[in-house]
């Protein structure tokens, strides 16, 4: 038995270079999905909205509410972001459903893109929030000799992050796999349809945890008694 | 005994050995956290959504470990490293 079709394997050469068929697979999430955004906002209608409108403005509540109920305040800048994490990671974990493709975040490489996406995300967030200098300054937040650890933790929750998302979607296409070895057609249905509860469980996670450590890089608004705001990190 | 069944026998033990303690303590400790969980959702009912939300994403952070102990195990079996150098 040969699980050689889960791993990644090259398609096609440009210049020598050659392209995996999780980037084409990534590729066309793209296309869709900004395809149907583009689409959804061209015949975007206030007044009688189609079902699908309704759907897509669904999603987009559900994200802010979210947003709000974790950090305490509405923060507008970040749902367009967090939107597009959960969509493209949820589409792209349960791509092995349609049949010629496969997840492409089975790929190590995909999930590490993903992680220094958020990690760029926690560094640019935390600057706008606290400028260059306060955001450089939470790095030796409690003592100086920190300075080494935050720094580490930055890579040790990069790591964990890519690793958890290519482990689950790695172990439910290997249960698949090994399931369809055992009973040619409907041997990996029931596993399947749990690996699919945790394809999206795992796009959520993934977002919450990049909006987590977000909100961490900006640090906590505080009310004061008389109704002003101060930043605390 | 060859090297080939002794680097055989070594590799499915030790798969083994380390699936079945990567699976049980991963599951008692998200046990742990159900229950707490269960316990403050009926202690505060209108809190309760938000202790649900929150109790799947630590769930599933709470299993990356048996995860990470499954990688490990997969590696060994179909992409182990040393298998080349032993000429297997």
């Amino acid at each position: 038995m040969s699980i050689d079709g889960l791993f990644p394997h090259p398609v096609l050469y440009i210049h020598g270079i050659p392209i995996n068929d999780t980037v084409l697979q990534a590729l066309l999430i793209v296309v869709v999905l900004g395809a149907f955004a583009i689409v959804t906002s061209r015949r975007y209608r206030a007044w009688g909205p189609r079902p699908w409108q309704l759907a897509v403005e669904y999603l987009v509540e559900t994200i802010e509410n979210l947003i709000r109920d974790t950090a305490g305040r509405p923060l507008p800048e970040l749902v367009p972001f967090l939107t597009t994490m959960i969509l493209f990671i949820g589409v792209s974990n349960i791509l092995g459903i349609f049949p010629l493709l496969q997840a492409p975040t089975r790929d190590l490489n995909t999930t590490m893109a993903l992680s220094v996406v958020a990690l760029g995300s926690w560094i640019y967030f935390g600057v706008r929030a606290n400028g260059l200098g306060g955001y450089l300054h939470t790095f030796i937040e409690p003592v100086f000799l920190m300075m080494p650890l935050n720094v580490l933790g930055y890579f040790s929750r990069l790591l964990s992050m890519t690793l958890r998302l290519f482990g689950n979607i790695v172990a439910a296409e290997t249960i698949g796999a090994v399931l369809f070895a055992l009973v040619p057609v409907l041997g990996p249905l029931p596993l399947t349809l749990l690996g699919l509860i945790t394809s999206v469980l795992q796009a959520l996670v993934f977002t919450m945890l990049t909006f987590v450590f977000i909100v961490d890089a900006m640090g906590q608004e505080e009310e004061l008694a008389d109704g002003t705001a101060r930043s605390a990190p | 005994m060859s090297e080939a069944a002794r680097f055989a026998i070594v590799t499915t033990i030790v798969v083994g050995a380390a699936t079945v303690l990567g699976s049980i303590i991963p599951t008692l400790m998200e046990g742990r956290a159900v229950v707490r969980a269960f316990d403050n959702m009926a202690r505060q009912p209108s809190v309760a959504d938000r202790i649900r939300g929150l109790l799947f994403v630590v769930m599933a952070i709470l299993e990356s470990g048996a995860i990470y102990v499954l990688l490990i195990c997969l590696i060994l079996l179909f992409a182990n490293p040393f298998r080349e150098m032993l000429g297997l």
